[in-house]
């Protein structure tokens, strides 16, 4: 089981304040925060372009 | 006795258009699978191999032949053929599957290889899409790695596992009581860790749920059955078995999401092979059958802290069935040791911590995330969707019913590593990868080396332009005045371990005929 080492094994631990893994409000460190404002503004960025229109865009041919 | 479960995904990607009107999705997907196909120089005017359809019988049925259909095999031209196939050296397939490309992957042995090919395969459809870019400059063409398109229609992400034949027609064609019992309530209930999350009901505007965590249960409307664009069944009994049906059978399963998140899709794999190898070591002892599988799974996947009636009376929740199985797993030890599923002892650490994760996970009447103590959000697609959604919800005070919301959810599965919600995600740092990108990468270029596949692999990348046909379980030679063919009947054999020296000896696929006639394939 040599191979299962390269994973990193998850651990069961509650994540500490300042926790880099943590996206819980008063968790975050000022790296964190910062992140995440650039994954809200992507993801607005993101839906602003698509538009509600997108979805009717979308329809596919079922495969088999 | 339990054998190595060997494991391969068939991925069908949603494809999207922009520019040219006159595109159809077909045309797009063969142009994608070609220009990928020519970069490796399979489309040299030297190349003329052909997929073998050969073995293909998507209308026989495991269960006899009143179940099949009687519509024949599948017939098209060689023309067409070379158009919307490609064996690939990593020995999997790029297709178009009627209207989609599709990316079958090579077969592997652990769920870990399996999980790498899989993203591997995300990475040749990017690669196409790039190479399209330069046929089509003025044609923008997207790919999606999910499972619906909201409007009512569904695509696979189908899960193939190696079975012993003897345990694979006790249990699902002589004895199916014995799938009712241990493995339907498995895959029913594996949702909870495998589901990849999706807005609203199958269709936009139906009531239902406003958020779910399978994206195909509501899809599936039978238990055992032939078909996969309607009526579709938890368990495909397709009779198509890619292997010498007297020892081996393939176990084709059609009910799973596509998974974005490497830890998710490999819980899935992983624990799904533990559940099989228990399944023919006949390890279960337990009756967990389900009153209604089809509505259990419809239930659960609207409401993950539902209680589901089994066929006993009993009301356990998919957290209590699934925890049975991982008890199960946890004792398990196969009759056969050399058969045991690789990272074992990883699979149910994190299957164990999953559970765990799950039960202390506190979701509010509105689906908000009030606690995730383990951090699921991290590594389960269905929560780290909903965090995501919630977010968006938050910022910009809306409902559930907002459409853009369900513009996430298809965005969330863009592959595409700068405009993909999922990307752009782990990107920020916000889940956990399992793998290494050399790791995937490996898998871009190179068959995992403990299967068959791999010499597959080796054949197309040393001798393509010799040959004549390609499947799952046959490579074909033209010489001339004779065709040769070199059975693949075992996925078990044909690696590198076995092969590497007589490749590296053979400069034609004549040599390598010889060499190994001169030997003996084994099979």
């Amino acid at each position: 089981m040599a191979e299962a080492q390269k994973f990193k094994q998850p651990t069961k631990k509650k994540p500490k304040k300042e926790d880099e893994g943590s996206t819980a409000p008063g968790e975050l460190s000022s790296k964190k925060k910062k992140q995440l404002k650039v994954l809200d503004e992507f993801i607005e960025g993101v839906l602003q372009e698509a538009g509600e229109e997108f979805l009717d865009e979308f329809k596919q041919v079922e495969g088999q | 006795m339990s054998i190595p479960k060997i494991v391969g995904i068939e991925q069908e990607y949603a494809i999207k258009i922009k520019g040219d009107e006159n595109l159809s999705f077909f045309d797009a997907s063969c142009t994608l699978v070609n220009a990928y196909a020519r970069r490796l120089g399979l489309r040299n005017p030297k190349v003329n191999m052909l997929w073998d359809y050969g073995h293909e019988t998507p209308y026989q049925d495991i269960r006899g032949d009143l179940f099949g259909k009687n519509t024949g095999q599948q017939i098209i031209g060689e023309k067409e053929n070379r158009l919307i196939n490609a064996g690939l050296p990593n020995g999997a397939r790029l297709y178009t599957d009627h209207a989609h490309p599709e990316y079958s992957t090579p077969e592997c042995l652990s769920a870990r290889d399996a999980v790498a090919c899989d993203k591997a395969g995300e990475i040749i459809l990017r690669e196409g899409l790039n190479l399209m870019k330069d046929i089509l400059p003025f044609t923008s063409v997207t790919l999606y790695k999910n499972n619906t398109d909201q409007q009512g229609h569904s695509y696979g992400c189908h899960e193939n596992y190696l079975m012993a034949a003897h345990a694979h027609e006790a249990c699902l064609v002589s004895h199916p009581e014995r799938a009712l019992k241990t493995l339907i309530p498995f895959l029913v209930t594996r949702q909870i860790f495998a589901g990849s999350g999706k807005v609203g009901d199958s269709k936009r505007g139906n009531p239902g749920p406003p958020y779910q965590i399978s994206q195909r249960a509501d899809f599936m409307q039978n238990l055992f059955g032939l078909e996969t664009m309607y009526a579709r069944p938890l368990i495909n009994t397709r009779r198509e078995h890619h292997a010498d049906p007297k020892r081996f059978r393939r176990l084709h399963l059609i009910l799973g999401d596509a998974n974005m998140c490497e830890f998710a899709g490999f819980l899935k794999l992983g624990s799904t092979q533990l559940v099989l190898q228990m399944l023919e070591d006949d390890f279960m002892d337990c009756d967990l059958t389900l009153k209604d599988p089809i509505k259990a799974n419809k239930q659960i996947s609207g409401n993950l802290g539902c209680v589901v009636e089994l066929a006993d009376g009993r009301k356990l929740t998919a957290v209590q069935i699934q925890q049975e199985f991982m008890a199960y797993a946890q004792k398990f030890r196969p009759t056969d040791p050399s058969s045991r599923v690789p990272d074992d002892d990883l699979i149910l650490n994190c299957w164990s911590y999953v559970l765990d994760g799950l039960e202390q996970l506190k979701l509010s009447a509105d689906m908000v995330i009030e606690d995730d103590p383990l951090l699921l959000s991290r590594r389960l697609d269905w929560v780290l969707k909903l965090w995501i959604m919630n977010r968006y919800r938050e910022g910009q005070n809306c409902t559930w019913g907002h459409p853009l919301l369900t513009v996430l959810d298809l965005q969330y599965h863009n592959i595409d590593g700068k405009e993909g919600i999922f990307y752009r995600t782990q990107d920020q740092g916000f889940t956990e990868q399992l793998l290494t990108n050399d790791e995937i990468a490996r898998f871009v270029h190179a068959a995992p080396d403990n299967t068959r596949a791999w010499f597959r692999g080796k054949c197309l990348e040393k001798f393509a332009e010799e040959m004549y046909l390609v499947n799952w379980e046959v490579v074909g030679f033209d010489q001339g005045d004779i065709y040769r063919m070199i059975p693949l009947l075992n996925p078990l054999k044909g690696t590198r371990g076995q092969y590497q020296e007589i490749f590296d000896q053979s400069r034609n696929a004549r040599e390598l005929i010889a060499l190994l006639e001169s030997g003996s394939m084994e099979q």
